[in-house]
């Protein structure tokens, strides 16, 4: 990965740009353990990516197509400065021994020169784009998708033009020096306004300020300005002829100061201006913002290590209810019936009520099982109904009791299990039956059944009537 | 970190412990209601903070011989300062005996410290039965939380809580499928407060639950954003020789494009569905989204989903004047300023009048035919160019979100995603709408958007959520 902060910039928004379809799970993780991993807390945007990079093998150092795009547009510029700048400086000293230079006409193409290179330099500032539809249609039409360095265009264009400008200025500066060996330049001033020599030579004081002590000769004296005044008629003053090549240093060195120096500097200020904004675009990129959010986020995991069941449970069974037979014993297991139990359960003559499971003890239990065993052993039928509350899922303790019951009770006794609803005179709701009929099935005893007690309409409203 | 809390789940078979689990730990993986009896081993749920345990909660099979594990542990005691010791050692002695196999599974955790939470179901009536069991976890002497999370319609809680009060430290209702998130939170910071050195711990996981839920909002705001993007932007493509051109019929083709220009449309829906459901960890509303009513009656493309979640003609005209005048503002801008904001304000009226006077307009993609080149031709449908179709899409996007965002992983009913009666949008922030609707039309023209741009979307979208959030809720 190239140091530059362009490339730096590019590559991020390219990779946001990739992560966008990615599952902010895998994001969060990825780039949370990058931030866990990264020694001496170095999180930044270059060693994220570089990490990625890495991982990924994508091999460091390639150019960016966007990048070299720029790179041609900035060449272009300088091969075109150049070009215009050699043949701008043989247009301006164009000398065929009929006339004179004007050393006017010069400083006014200077001083556009220092104007258009101001102007580039506001609108980079500016952010204008005039041009900016031309490019983007070049970059549609090139497939490019929209990136961030669209919005570094108006810096990118300045660059490209203060460089031609620099190019512009050195090939200008290279075709004087070439013209001043090889030909005898005849320069001189003029002007329609009516400025005397004086207020002239007052200005090109003021122009030569930055070289004056540095070169003496090359600030032009009252004398050579007096003497080198040229007019559309007359004949030229024989004096003057001789210094008419005089003013070659002054022009040379205006133009260095002029054209050339203010390039040099605003190329450099644009320089800076566009990594300065480059950095500054990608402190404010909003993934920026995002990565480092996800980076100083904790990873939370509330998941099982352990493959949780998938698999819905198998609810449905074979067996049917059965009706509940005409008992000697009826037991309440676990407080069925409390504090609502049906007439068809309570003790009679004929019926004995009796209690186990629960809050009753494990001797309570076994002392119920031997006052039934009495009961049935006199019973031609034997059976046991088991009041049940139906809510409550069938444990391993009623079936302990069943098999101990099992083993002291007449072989025959048919055992019937009688999940109560909460509100008793109702049928319990059906997943809740299901529960028994399954844990009956469990058991394999054919002796051993499910039955369900439900008062019907017309009994039902007399029953609430006595309630 | 080693001395990370474990709250072992307790309590009678099938009384909810699962559920609690599952909402807690955020796991719609885990078997609800399964045969009671059948769970025979405990299965624990860290939560992790960087790979780092904090808390561990366990689901453990319910309690099926209390009364002998209970006549047991009196028989081996002599007194009160014993009894902890007294229930490791039952553990011990029945470590291999299949019959008290459940409950040395779910002591274990309670005798290696545990805090215990015992779960009880407040819709049915209080029975004495569970007096063995919460006798039991007292004399493990593990600080204790007990909860009534009530499954059915009925409510006993009253009762439950007075006779719990007399067994645990606290006891606190919670339902499992509809207790909103910040009850999640309170639970467990109330697990914390069971020993002074959990509750940093707590505090600390419930801080980081917090904002992870902060960042599913954003990211979620950033998945809708993207698929609007998607949507509002898809255009179907087919490449036609001369010989395959003249074989169709104009009317045909665009049939055929429309065709799939629709159905990836909604396979695009699809899979932001699944997309905001695995942010929020339910991996099986998938399974069961197959079966949802709503998908087929109310479709991405019916006119009852347009009216359901198109916005009025006055929010189009408000929220195309916001749009037009950014791009007015750049007249302005090029001007530097000297035309005083008049081109903002022209902008703004011209796409108030564009939004106004089009908005309602149902304008389907058409069919575009490019030049022959090569003896080959494009033939093009889409984008969409009615604005609505994002509103439509931002609408149903974000209800899906409340009801995924809003459900607990014990939630085992159907995705019901049932049409508003009003348009909560109009409710927004006008800056959001103007930035959604200047995304929209963007997209629509097939013109990317930047990451600024993007941003900017799914902050908007972002605030919509909140917007629907707070109009649910004052929906009751």
């Amino acid at each position: 990965m190239s140091e530059h902060p362009l490339t730096l910039l590019l590559e991020f928004d390219d990779q946001v740009r990739r992560d966008q379809h990615q599952a902010p799970a895998f994001l969060h993780r990825r780039d949370r353990k990058f931030a866990l991993d990264a020694r001496d807390g170095a999180t930044g945007p270059r060693q994220w990516l570089a990490h990625l990079q890495h991982l990924s093998g994508r091999p460091p150092g390639q150019t960016d197509k966007r990048l070299a795009r720029w790179r041609r547009i900035s060449f272009s510029f300088a091969a075109a400065g150049a070009l215009l700048g050699m043949l701008t400086m043989l247009g301006l000293l164009f000398y065929d021994g009929s006339g004179r230079i004007n050393i006017t006409v010069i400083l006014a193409f200077i001083l556009l020169q220092l104007l258009l290179a101001l102007a580039t330099t506001v609108q980079a500032f500016v952010g204008w784009r005039p041009w900016g539809w031309l490019v983007d249609r070049y970059t549609r039409r090139s497939g490019e998708i929209v990136s961030v360095l669209t919005r570094l265009h108006p810096q990118l264009l300045a660059r490209a033009a203060h460089t031609g400008g620099l190019l512009f200025g050195l090939s200008g500066l290279a075709t004087l020096l070439l013209l001043v060996v090889m030909q005898d330049l005849a320069f001189g001033w003029s002007t329609t306004l009516s400025t005397g020599a004086d207020s002239y030579h007052h200005w090109m004081q003021i122009l030569a300020c930055p070289w004056q002590g540095l070169w003496p000769a090359a600030v032009p004296n009252a004398e050579l300005v007096e003497s080198t005044r040229f007019f559309r008629a007359g004949s030229p003053q024989p004096i003057a002829a001789a210094r008419w090549g005089d003013w070659w240093p002054f022009v040379a060195l205006t133009w260095c100061c002029y054209v050339l120096l203010p390039r040099l500097l605003l190329v450099t200020l644009a320089q800076i201006h566009l990594r300065w904004r480059t950095r500054r675009l990608l402190l404010r990129h909003p993934g920026l913002t995002a990565l480092r959010y996800r980076m100083e986020t904790p990873m939370l995991d509330t998941g099982s290590i352990e493959e949780a069941t998938h698999q819905s449970p198998q609810l449905a069974t074979p067996a049917d209810l059965q009706p509940y037979p005409d008992s000697p014993a009826v037991i309440r297991w676990a407080g069925a019936g409390d504090p609502l139990l049906p007439e068809d359960f309570t003790a009679t003559a004929q019926r004995q009520l009796l209690s186990a499971g629960g809050a009753a003890s494990l001797s309570d239990d076994r002392r119920a099982i031997q006052q039934a065993r009495g009961v049935l052993a006199h019973h031609p039928e034997p059976a046991v109904i088991v009041l049940t509350r139906a809510w409550e899922p069938p444990t391993a303790e009623l079936e302990d009791f069943l098999t101990l019951a099992r083993d002291q009770w007449p072989e025959a006794t048919l055992i019937s299990l009688l999940p109560l609803a909460t509100d008793p005179r109702h049928r319990p709701g059906e997943t809740q039956l299901a529960q028994w009929l399954r844990f009956a099935e469990r058991q394999a005893d054919p002796r051993l059944q499910v039955s369900v007690y439900e008062l019907t309409e017309a009994v039902n409203r007399a029953a609430e009537g006595q309630l | 970190m080693t001395d990370a809390p474990v709250f072992a789940v307790v309590g009678h078979p099938n009384k909810g412990k699962s559920s609690v689990v599952a909402t807690l730990s955020q796991n719609d993986a885990i078997a609800i209601a399964l045969e009671p009896g059948t769970t025979r081993h405990s299965q624990a749920y860290p939560l992790r903070i960087d790979n780092e345990v904090r808390y561990t909660l366990v689901d453990t099979p319910g309690f099926q011989r209390p009364r002998q594990v209970l006549e047991w542990l009196q028989a081996h005691s002599l007194s009160a300062s014993d009894r902890a010791e007294t229930v490791a050692a039952f553990v011990h002695q029945h470590r291999d005996d299949p019959r008290f196999q459940d409950e040395c599974e779910l002591l274990g955790p309670l005798i290696e410290g545990a805090g215990i939470i015992y779960v009880v179901d407040g819709s049915v009536p209080y029975s004495a039965e569970n007096e063995s069991e919460m006798t039991i976890l007292r004399w493990t002497g593990q600080p204790s939380l007990a909860l009534i999370n009530s499954i059915g319609p009925d409510d006993y809680s009253e009762a439950w809580h007075n006779a719990l009060g007399q067994f645990f430290q606290v006891v606190r209702k919670f339902n499992a499928v509809s207790a909103p998130f910040n009850q999640h939170l309170s639970l467990l910071k109330a697990f914390g407060q069971l020993q002074p050195a959990w509750e940093a711990v707590l505090d600390q996981a419930v801080l980081q639950l917090s904002g992870q839920r902060a960042q599913r909002k954003e990211q979620a705001a950033r998945l809708v954003a993207t698929a609007l993007e998607d949507l509002m932007a898809w255009q179907e493509q087919r490449t036609l020789t001369a010989s395959q051109l003249a074989g169709h019929s104009r009317d045909s083709l665009a049939e055929q494009l429309r065709q799939r220009w629709y159905r990836h449309q909604r396979q695009r829906e699809q899979a932001l569905r699944l997309a905001i459901e695995q942010l929020y960890q339910h991996h099986r509303i998938q399974r069961q989204e197959a079966e949802l009513t709503w998908h087929s009656e109310h479709d991405l493309f019916s006119d009852n989903s347009r009216q359901t979640w198109g916005v009025s003609k006055a929010y189009l005209a408000t929220a195309g004047f916001g749009a037009g005048a950014i791009g007015g503002a750049g007249l302005d801008a090029i001007t530097l300023g000297a035309s005083l904001g008049t081109g903002a304000l022209i902008g703004g009226l011209l796409g108030a009048a564009g939004s106004y006077f089009y908005g309602d307009r149902l304008k389907l993609p058409v069919l575009h035919l490019g030049v022959l080149r090569n003896g080959l031709q494009t033939a093009r449908f889409g984008p969409v160019q009615d604005i609505q179709f994002g509103y439509v899409v931002l609408g149903r996007a974000v209800d899906h979100w409340w009801h995924v965002s809003h459900r607990n992983h014990a939630g085992q009913d159907l995705l019901d995603l049932e049409p508003t009666d009003r348009h909560w949008l109009e409710e927004l922030a006008s800056a959001y709408r103007h930035d959604i609707q200047h995304a929209l039309a963007r997209c629509r023209r097939q013109r990317a958007l930047s990451s600024d741009q993007r941003h900017r979307l799914a902050v908007a979208v972002e605030a919509a959520l909140d917007t629907y959030s707070q109009w649910r809720q004052s929906r009751g």
